[in-house]
């Protein structure tokens, strides 16, 4: 108690004289405080034990693994195709980038990276972008919310739910898509379906005009978002952090744009890159991405070509049903690769892709057979959490929510 | 290599896709490339059968021929040049298979052979082409009772004639045949014949597609749900090596396990049924005097009998061994009763002798007969012996072991502890009845009529509350005041194969963990 009025008088009255308080007798002890594992501001179930005098955090402990459903255990008794819908979700804001991530992953042990359908990589590139822009849009709704900007939250989450409704168009389900295969995707892109998301596209821009509007030179959030919870670019580098919250650090790395991969290499499109390090940049980083991610759409959408939508081996993808009922190969063919799973060569291979926060890598290591032996994701959002020990002591209580909710740890992707 | 008599082996040196290696002259080619990994597929080649080369599915390029080799008919010949995977051979075995495709139904998801069926394995593996035929598909017989557990699919038949020859060359009865030509060629019988001969269900193994199918496992389970498990059937003296293919703690079949010493890749019809007794009319709890007992309670009685009768005249209890028991469970039952309790009537039983012929079937109908003969002293007496003295009054008590079929004569007051597995009339009039494991869920050895002694594996679970044999009679010999300490199956034969001499050096072998058919390789 006389701690906090000791930095209240200093910090908000501006008093130097405190002689008055020599006599009292001040707590010498920090206390511990919990946040979490069932907290509103602790996204996806994560537990923060923190080490508190007054306001001020003096320790930090993060604990992880709320959310570990042993995605990496179940992967290996499930065949290759049975893990698309765990890959929905890893991270469940953003499942069409997971879905696309893994496939590249078996498609590169396949070898068969070159084959994919061009079209086929044209909606990969078109729901994932989808995908980014419903995961920054979280993000970005679920933080201001957290700092008393409920309108924001409102407004970027009903856009939000327009682009799941074209999901959904899509591949069946708003959140658990599953819509991609190893050679391609399941289904094409419904009729009128560009029209429409261009047209969502258009509101998209209009809620974050108003979203930016109320934010970005907001006083309250400035003073909530400046300069609190800075990541050094060294610090970056050194910790493994990608995605939005490394570029805010300055550290230019997008895996669409130094490793390119399916269709980014014929787009333009910049990548936005910060320069504090703090709160706000990774919010304007975000907001900037989604900018981008529509740039790209439109080019996407104009420029798709005609043409299949997998890939034509029946012993990679599902023959079409008309010829599975009436043919004996394709039955067969539809019958092993559900029963003993495509088979992929031994052998072990490292894919990458952007994910919504930042390099999200699939480790998979196949002895031949149907299922893999070892599937390991690497999450971006497990090293951008980890950094956090650092961050945190130092700042406020009230600092950790928004700084927490401008990491963008999502549960699922980190605990797996 | 052991014998210095035989001259010594001549090798060739082969190059199978470009690496040189050596076999021995007379080596099948198809075995030797298999051997070295270069995979060749193949239908109607079967390494117990003979090899007639009719489905032209394994063929290779030898340098040096003109046509594209069967390397199932083709011994290795020196300095042979084989190409295994070379365009052209891949794409000729996506032409046979094309053929074979051509005119097979659409069955897979009604067929008891999907899953491990070799049609559709090769398909997978060799090729990659849908269907170029649009036109109708050739219409043959579809449900055909061809014998006792056979029905017959001629649609599905590939036109391998593996069956045909395994009644010709194994059990020697040519009930089978081909009949037509071309693409209305189809698997009869011969006329005036069924296929009911004692080996018949070793057709359904060898078929490749789901053409031949048994009776008694037709959708009853799909394959890629069975655990299989290693073990020994219990038939007869032969000891046939069987897998115990069981789901959810029930067997649905036994399949032959190849041992070229015992029984090659065969086995017999009745050997293949010999599953059910293990789920029917089990003997699920323990009882004392026809009402339901708790396991401990019953050893309890059974206890004070034994002990009772031994202090009043040791020369009136009998002790019944079984040739249907493991080793293991026989030797606890030595250590107790006659090493332990010194009772002096022994005696053994088993199922009585039946039909035999030369080709695997032995008359003695029990699988360890030679076991128990080996480890019991002279003199051992019979169950007919036994009936004769139950009936003279000369015995007491007596403690058996499994399910003979004892009488009691009316009137007679012999006490029976019975250590039974299914009911019967033994469980009807015995005193004590303790529930014990059938051979599949057991751990343990059988010797066979050749004194080879071979591992059974429990592969499903213990039957309500039984317990293996020999823990039953450890629990029994802690109450008698003999200390069995048996601990583990291995530890039971450990000790065992210590005390007699027919045991010495077999191995117990570590556990295998049942190898669940789906993720494994398809068989067939």
């Amino acid at each position: 108690m006389a701690t906090t009025d000791t930095l209240r008088r200093k910090v908000v009255f501006g008093e130097t004289d405190l002689s008055d308080l020599d006599d009292v007798d001040l707590p010498a002890e920090s206390m511990p405080l919990q946040m979490g594992p069932s907290h509103p501001a602790m996204h996806g179930t994560v537990r923060i034990t923190l080490e508190v005098e007054g306001e001020k955090i003096k320790t930090s402990d993060i604990q992880i693994g709320y959310l570990h459903r042993c995605f990496e255990k179940e992967a290996e008794a499930a065949t290759w195709t049975q893990i698309f819908p765990y890959t929905d979700r890893l991270n469940y804001v953003s499942p069409m980038l997971n879905n696309v991530g893994y496939a590249m992953a078996v498609e590169k042990l396949l070898d068969i990276t070159g084959k994919i359908p061009e079209r086929a990589q044209y909606i990969r590139v078109i729901v994932g972008e989808v995908s980014r822009i419903t995961d920054h849009l979280t993000c970005i709704a679920a933080s201001a919310m957290e700092l008393g900007a409920f309108t924001v939250f409102f407004y970027l989450i009903k856009t939000r739910e327009w682009l799941w409704e074209l999901l959904e168009e899509v591949s069946g389900a708003r959140l658990t898509h599953s819509y991609v295969r190893i050679g391609g995707v399941v289904a094409d892109l419904p009729m009128g379906w560009s029209e429409k998301l261009l047209d969502v596209l258009g509101k998209v821009r209009t809620a974050l005009s108003d979203a930016d509007q109320m934010l970005t030179r907001n006083k309250i959030f400035r003073d909530r978002m400046d300069g609190v919870g800075v990541i050094s670019k060294s610090d970056a580098a050194g910790w493994g952090l990608t995605g939005p919250v490394a570029r805010s650090t300055g550290l230019a790395y997008d895996v669409r744009k130094d490793h390119p991969y399916l269709v980014y290499d014929r787009f333009d499109f910049d990548v936005p890159v910060g320069s504090t390090g703090d709160n706000f940049d990774r919010y304007a980083c975000r907001l900037e991405e989604i900018y981008q991610s529509m740039r790209i759409l439109e080019q996407a959408l104009s420029g798709i070509p005609q043409g299949r939508i997998i890939i034509d081996d029946p012993r990679l993808a599902l023959p079409a049903k008309r010829e599975t009922y009436n043919t004996i190969e394709a039955m067969i063919a539809h019958f092993k690769l559900i029963m003993d799973g495509l088979h992929v060569p031994a052998g072990e291979v490292y894919s990458f892709t952007e994910g919504g926060n930042g390099e999200l890598g699939f480790y998979l290591v196949s002895r031949g057979e149907g299922r893999p032996w070892k599937c390991r994701v690497r999450p971006p959002c497990f090293a951008n959490l980890a950094v956090l020990t650092k961050v945190l002591p130092g700042l406020f209580i009230a600092d950790v929510v928004p700084t927490f909710g401008m990491i963008n740890m999502i549960g699922g992707e980190c605990d797996r | 290599m052991a014998a210095e008599t035989s001259p010594p082996v001549e090798t060739v040196t082969v190059r199978i896709d470009g690496h040189e290696h050596k076999f021995p002259k007379g080596t099948n080619l198809l075995e030797a490339c298999q051997s070295v990994g270069a995979k060749i597929p193949f239908f109607c080649y079967h390494p117990g059968l003979s090899s007639p080369a009719v489905c032209r599915q394994c063929l290779v390029e030898i340098k040096g021929s003109p046509k594209p080799v069967p390397s199932c008919y083709t011994s290795v010949a020196d300095k042979m040049e084989v190409s295994t995977s070379s365009p052209k051979v891949l794409d000729v075995r996506r032409q046979m298979l094309e053929f074979t495709l051509l005119n097979h139904p659409i069955d897979c998801p009604i067929c008891d052979k999907a899953g491990e069926c070799s049609l559709q394995r090769h398909y997978f593996d060799w090729d990659g082409m849908l269907a170029r035929n649009e036109g109708s598909k050739v219409r043959k017989g579809k449900v055909i009772d061809i014998g006792k557990n056979i029905v017959l699919d001629q649609e599905r038949c590939i036109l391998c004639t593996r069956c045909i020859r395994v009644c010709d060359e194994v059990a020697k009865a040519p009930e089978l045949t081909m009949a037509y030509r071309g693409s209305h060629e189809i698997l009869t019988t011969a006329p005036g014949q069924r296929l009911d001969n004692p080996y018949s269900l070793n057709t359904v193994d060898v078929c490749p597609v789901g053409a031949l199918t048994s009776k008694d496992f037709r959708f009853s389970r799909r394959v890629w749900e069975l655990q299989a498990t290693p073990s020994v059937c219990p038939g007869c003296a032969t000891g046939c090596n069987v897998e115990v293919h069981a789901s959810r703690g029930k067997i649905q079949r036994l399949v032959p396990r190849p041992n070229p010493d015992v029984n090659k890749h065969w086995m017999c019809d009745e050997g293949r049924f010999e599953y059910k007794r293990v789920h029917t009319d089990r003997v699920l709890l323990a009882s004392v005097g026809g009402k339901r007992a708790t396991f401990d309670a019953a050893i309890a009685e059974a206890a004070r009998l034994l002990s009772e009768d031994l202090s009043r005249a040791r020369d009136k209890v009998g002790v019944v061994f079984s040739f249907q028991g493991t080793n293991e469970d026989n030797h606890a039952l030595l250590r107790l009763a006659v090493e332990g309790l010194k009772i002096e009537r022994i005696y053994a039983g088993g199922r009585p002798a039946g039909w035999s012929d030369t080709i695997l079937v032995s008359a003695d109908k029990n699988p360890n007969t030679t076991g128990v003969r080996r480890m019991l002293p002279a003199g051992l007496r019979s169950i007919k012996d036994l009936t004769a003295d139950i009936a003279k009054g000369v015995l007491s008590t007596i403690l058996v072991l499994g399910n003979e079929r004892v009488t009691l004569a009316p009137g007679t007051a012999t006490a029976v502890v019975a250590l039974a597995t299914n009911k019967g009339s033994l469980v009807d009039l015995a005193s004590v009845v303790l529930p014990v494991a059938a051979w599949a869920e057991s751990d343990g050895t059988f010797t066979n009529k050749d004194d080879r002694v071979q591992r059974i594996r429990a592969a499903v679970p213990k039957a309500g509350e039984s317990l293996a044999a020999w823990q039953a009679l450890s629990q029994l010999g802690a109450k008698l005041g003999v200390p069995l300490a048996y601990a583990s199956p291995g530890e039971v034969f450990a000790d065992a194969s210590q005390r007699h001499a027919f045991m010495k050096g077999v191995a117990w072998e570590p556990p295998v963990p049942p190898v669940l058919l789906r993720f494994g390789e398809s068989r067939g």
